[in-house]
């Protein structure tokens, strides 16, 4: 029944060889547009194909966010020097399968891919002071063992709950195995009161691992200097709400919050923070 | 993309009985228990990724080992008779959050499973679901049947406790048979293939809650294995009958007394039976719909 739904190619950038990072526009702590975002920044990544949302998006009208009107977008862009393919996506509403071996047609004939990291947000309860830990799920036990020179949380025991389902990045890492593109997938943890911000340093800590894996040779300055900018956002937020600095405090000792308490530790910082803290 | 087969059986003059799930489960559990009974094996299975989101994976020591889908198997028991064909779908494929499936993978996935059925040169294909019916939960459930044939109505007239819909009280045989339980009716005599759908009633009241209703799913193999004269201990059945009949107590008992009062009255009711004329007036069963409908409305769901 899958119908083919070819990429739409503008110009090929002929690589011999390629990764592919996939990120989704839609991430907790903006992680997958920030960090696909900066690739494409630093390694002048060149746009060179989309996949047309009509098969995947319902398209009746448009979504308004931020006083913006959106629309689904998936787009292809190539950092030829760095062998690099980096992909961008809304994740589609319906025929994922299809959707995903689009973008998997077009990565392997036109950039010829030979592996695959996905990049994820994991929305969880602990401080923002905390150090990120970046978990890896590889698609084999080859790529595992080509991973265990890195600083990665590699030994991962997880099985959906009862209610729940498989997250995109699982199903795309399985839909690349099947056709011999191993792959990884990447999950930072984010604090609860920065997802639906961004969080700087989940997205350093999968980019300084993309750098080493792919030998990219990214200079981070700009993003260690935003860090400390937010780090002190967020400090002077506990300074002026001692209930702030109560709650991230308790965060910090392993302590669980009311959701009551969740709720407003959200709501003040994100305040806090677009209004510039 | 479509069926994979593990085997392909030797069959006699087989019959399909096909399910997914629905209203109270009805329908697949009926013929989930009757593959079980049977032990039935299983020999081909619908490649589900193209109509189905993943439901479960598994990771283990960091590597992704499984990605499970929900299973569309089919399954073969030799009867020395007719032979069976059983079909099991885990999920009806839909779009967009759809409860039921509609439209091009509905039909797809149909029509995949008549393929398995006309290979195997498959002579009537049943399907089961359930019926809403103003019944109570303490009566035994009737079965409506739903034959996309003439031919097949003076046969459906000779089975036990089962009755078309143009017997209904009021009724004009006319319904919908919402889903694939429903479709694959259709599409069967598209291609000029018998087929029957058996319904079991579940109280209209219970339609919205999240449970099984294994009493009428024992109602249809009854009827089915009356038909096909399949012997199969379905006093297996009862004790998950009793378990949720157990907690549809539990619920009646905290719905307000004075409606439960009307529910009650459907115990008289005998909406299948329009010879044999009720103690409730059509007015009366109006009234209590309004009522049950407020109720559930009211309480935010179900219903």
């Amino acid at each position: 029944m899958r119908r083919e739904h070819p990429g739409r190619v503008h110009w090929n950038p002929g690589l011999d060889e390629s990764s592919l990072v996939v990120g989704w526009s839609m991430d907790g702590g903006n992680l997958g547009r920030r960090t696909t975002d900066y690739l494409n920044r630093k390694l002048d990544g060149q746009e060179f194909a989309e996949i047309e949302p009509e098969f995947f998006f319902a398209l009746g009208g448009v979504a308004v966010k931020d006083d913006l009107a959106r629309f689904p977008e998936s787009k292809f862009s190539a950092c030829r020097e760095h062998g690099l393919v980096v992909f961008r996506s809304d994740f589609p509403e319906s025929e994922p399968y299809g959707f995903l071996n689009s973008v998997l047609d077009v990565a392997e004939q036109h950039c010829n891919t030979k592996e695959l990291y996905v990049v994820g947000a994991m929305v969880g309860l602990g401080a923002h002071t905390t150090p990120r830990q970046l978990f890896a799920i590889a698609s084999s036990e080859e790529m595992k063992e080509a991973l265990n020179q890195y600083d990665l949380v590699d030994d991962l025991d997880y099985e959906t709950p009862p209610g729940e389902r498989p997250t995109p990045n699982s199903f795309l890492l399985w839909a690349a195995e099947r056709r011999g593109i191993p792959g990884v997938s990447l999950w930072v943890p984010i604090p609860f009161y920065l997802a639906g911000m961004e969080d700087v340093q989940a997205q350093r800590k999968v980019l300084g691992f993309l750098d080493e894996r792919l030998a990219l040779k990214l200079d981070f300055g700009d993003l260690d200097q935003e860090i400390r900018a937010q780090n002190d956002q967020l400090a002077r937020a506990r300074s002026a709400f001692p209930q702030v600095d109560d709650y991230i405090g308790r965060l910090e000792s392993n302590l669980r919050l009311s959701d009551e308490e969740n709720g407003e530790l959200v709501k003040r910082i994100e305040s806090f923070l677009s209004q510039g803290g | 993309m479509g069926v994979a087969f593990c085997r392909r059986p030797e069959l006699e003059d087989p019959v399909l009985i096909a399910s997914w799930p629905g209203i109270g489960n009805i329908g697949v559990i009926a013929v989930d228990a009757l593959r079980g009974m049977l032990g039935a094996e299983k020999f081909a299975e619908i490649e589900p990724w193209d109509f189905f989101y993943p439901s479960r994976v598994l990771i283990s020591g960091g590597i992704l080992r499984q990605l499970e889908f929900p299973g569309s198997r089919f399954y073969f028991k030799r009867t020395g008779r007719k032979d069976l064909i059983l079909f099991v779908g885990e999920e009806q494929p839909t779009d967009g959050g759809r409860a039921y499936a509609e439209g091009k993978k509905a039909y797809h996935m149909a029509n995949l499973v008549l393929d398995v059925a006309e290979e195997f040169k498959c002579g009537r294909v049943y399907t089961s679901g359930a019926a809403v019916a103003l019944t109570h939960h303490t009566m035994k459930p009737a079965v409506w049947a739903v034959p996309n044939s003439v031919r097949l109505i003076p046969e459906i007239r000779e089975y036990e406790n089962t009755v078309l819909m143009s017997d209904m009280d009021g009724g004009d045989g006319q319904g919908n048979i919402t889903g694939l339980n429903g479709l694959l009716l259709g599409v069967a005599r598209k291609r000029g293939l018998d087929a029957i759908c058996l319904m079991g009633e579940i109280p209209v009241y219970l339609q919205g809650l999240p449970l099984s209703y294994p009493k009428a799913s024992k109602s249809v193999l009854e009827v089915l294995c009356g038909n096909l004269d399949i012997d199969v201990p379905l006093a297996k059945l009862d004790e998950s009958a009793e378990e949720v009949e157990r907690n549809i107590e539990e619920f009646y008992r905290q719905i307000p007394s004075q409606i439960r009062e009307q529910l009650d009255r459907l115990k008289y009711v005998n909406q299948a039976r329009p010879a044999q004329p009720g103690p409730i007036t059509d007015e009366e069963k109006r009234r209590i719909m309004e009522d049950v409908e407020a109720f559930f409305k009211k309480r935010g769901g179900g219903g």
